[in-house]
Order: structure tokens, then sequence, then C-alpha cells
């Protein structure tokens, strides 16, 4: 008898109410900058998505984001040498990026905005990331934000003109969910 | 100084941009043979984007040099000059124009074969002409480099032409590359045209 009482008060108390996803083959976290006025673009393969997310419960919904590092790649074995360097990354020291996010806001349709924190090379600092989420068997997230690169130390020093590499980056992301365990 | 090439001597645009070239030759051969081994970072870059605009600036010299011809004409061969001297010296100057073309443009493949920008002074930004290709930015390094020392041969045989003429057979070829005044020629003063 307890029990049966107790099982919809334990369902309801679950710690993740909305409903819980994790990322899937064909995700992708790309960012964008310029180097001498010139786009260049670069991916990070091995990051990994999870998250609660329910448009109806956005109190609840919680986005957590591993980034290693290593594996950035642009595409551009001279600029890659660079990225993983002490200068940018520094991956020696920081192999993994972090976006955890647990304030969620709509913006109306499909849009909606999360107010994380990134850390990157030992700081961490707030970064909003604007999405759409697609529901469905296979939920879509599609989002973009802006990272100051010298707000994490990601080229400073000699590298800190931004003549050279502006100090915005472009992040976007495409994750493909299917209902975690 | 008139603007214009006459029969006998180059004209001021003709002077300014083969000087001008001159000085900017010079000046590469300086950068290009320092900045392969500077440290990474952003002095190297700097480096490296001053060699592009200048080797930029170079090629369209070079292109307005031949257009200035074209419509301006050039002196004949200083009189006197035995003919296979005259073909000789046609050739060489053949040859500096077709360098002047094809170091910068060498250059260029080398840039865009690595895949980097290429910006003219930080000013505007210039297309890649070939593909991002390991094999090909490897080759056209070799290729741009040995045109470059193609250059200083033909150039330093140029340069040493016109000395000889100068010095030796007293002609106005080399007089006749700079303002009127700057180098006497003895015994043989031009007559005013």
């Amino acid at each position: 008898m307890r029990k049966t009482l107790l099982l919809p008060l334990a369902l309801a108390c679950a710690p993740v109410l909305a409903a819980d996803y994790v990322q899937q083959p064909g995700s992708t976290l790309a960012f964008a900058g310029k180097y001498q006025g010139e786009v260049f673009t670069g991916r990070f393969p091995a990051f990994t998505t999870r998250l609660a997310f329910d448009p109806a419960r956005l109190d609840a919904a919680r986005l957590d984001v591993a980034i290693p590092l290593a594996g950035a790649t642009t595409g551009n074995a001279d600029y890659d040498g660079e990225l993983l360097g002490a200068s940018f990354f520094d991956v020696a020291k920081f192999p993994q990026a972090r976006f955890t996010a647990t304030r969620f806001r709509a913006l109306g349709g499909n849009r909606y905005a999360a107010d994380g924190s990134l850390s990157l090379r030992g700081t961490s600092k707030p970064v909003t990331l604007e999405f759409t989420w697609t529901p469905g068997a296979r939920p879509v997230l599609a989002g973009k934000a802006t990272v100051s690169r010298l707000a994490f130390g990601v080229g400073g020093g000699d590298w800190a003109d931004t003549a050279l590499i502006p100090d915005a980056i472009a992040i976007s992301t495409r994750v493909v969910f299917a209902p975690g365990k | 100084m008139p603007l214009k090439n006459s029969a006998t001597r180059w004209g001021s645009v003709s002077m300014g941009l083969h000087w001008l070239v001159v000085a900017l030759i010079l000046l590469m051969a300086w950068i290009g043979l320092r900045m392969g081994g500077m440290p990474n970072g952003p002095d190297k870059i700097a480096t490296y984007a001053l060699h592009k605009s200048v080797g930029i600036s170079i090629l369209a010299l070079a292109v307005l040099r031949l257009a200035w011809r074209a419509v301006a004409g050039a002196p004949g061969h200083v009189a006197g000059t035995p003919a296979w001297q005259a073909r000789v010296a046609t050739l060489a100057h053949l040859g500096l124009y077709a360098l002047l073309l094809a170091i910068p443009l060498s250059g260029w493949v080398v840039n865009s074969s690595a895949g980097f920008p290429l910006q003219w002074f930080g000013l505007f930004n210039l297309p890649a002409i070939a593909g991002k290709d390991q094999g090909l930015h490897a080759l056209a390094e070799q290729v741009h480099e040995w045109l470059f020392w193609t250059l200083v041969l033909v150039a330093v045989a140029h340069a040493a032409a016109a000395i000889h003429h100068h010095l030796f057979l007293r002609d106005d070829t080399l007089a006749r590359m700079l303002p009127r005044g700057w180098l006497r020629v003895a015994d043989k003063e031009t007559p005013d045209a």
C-alpha cells in the first residue's frame, strides 16, 4: 500500500524531471574565427553532451557539454600546431573545456537560450547559448554562441592583436539526441 | 622630364617603376632569405605578411610596367650595339619581366596551397589561386626559390652589362634609365630631345 503511494511521488520527485537525453552520432561542435581577414573554421570532434530538457519545464533543464581539446582541428596542420600549443588551448595543461547551463529562457517559438558557464584554459566565464529545439524521437538542438577568446586567455600575449585574430569566436553546434537510459 | 619614353631615353614613369621594383626586390630578398628561420609567432607572421604584401605589389607593378611599355614604347638599343648583344639584352629583359610575374605568382601558389590567407598590407584579401595541397606546396616553394635565384643571376648580368656599357663602352645605356644629369656620359652628351 505504501509502495503504491510512494511510486508516483518518487517519480514526480525524480532528480531530473525533464526528459533526459544523450548525444548521438552525427552531432557537431564547431568554431569559427578570422585570421588575417580570412575566416577559418574548426571542429571539436570528441565533444559529448548530456541534456535534460522539456520546453514545459525549463526550470528543470540542464545542459552539460564536455569538450576534450586535444582533437580540436582547423584542418590546417600549421594552425593546429599553434591552436593546441601553449599560446592557445594549451592542451598539455588544460585538456578539456566544459560548458554547463542550468538557467534556460524561452525566446519564442522553438527558440531558447541557455545562460551557462564555460570553463576553458583554467577560466570560467558566463556564455549564452541560443538554440532551436526540434522535438521528436531524435530531437535536435541547433545552437550558436559567441566566445571572447581573450577572456579565456586563448592566444593572449603576443597573439592578443585583434587585427590579426579578432576576439570574437563563433561557436555553432548541432546535437542529435536520443533519450538517455 | 617627359613621362613617356622616347626613341633614346626612358621617361619618368618607366624609370620610376624600374627603380622602385629594384628597391622592392632587394627588400624582398632580404626579408625572404631571413624569414624562414624565424621562430613561429606573431613576428614571423608579420614578416611573412610583409613579404606577401610586397610580392603582390611587385606583381602589380610588373603588370603596370608592361602595360605602360605597351603604351609608351621603349627606346631602341643604343646606336652601335652589336646585333648579338642586342639580342642577348632583349632576351634578358624578357626574362626579367617573366620572372617579375612568375616569382610573385609562384609565391601566391605557395601561400594558397598551404591554405593561408593572402592580405595586402592588412587592407584587403586576395583569393587563393590554388587548392590546399601539400605536394603542390612543397613543389611551389622550390620553384619560388629557384626562380628567385634565376632572377639574381639575370639581374646581376643585366646590371653588370649596364655598368660595363657606362664605364667601358661609355654609352648612354645606364644614364638613360636615370634622370638627366645624374650620370655623366664621357664625351657623348646626348642632345636634348
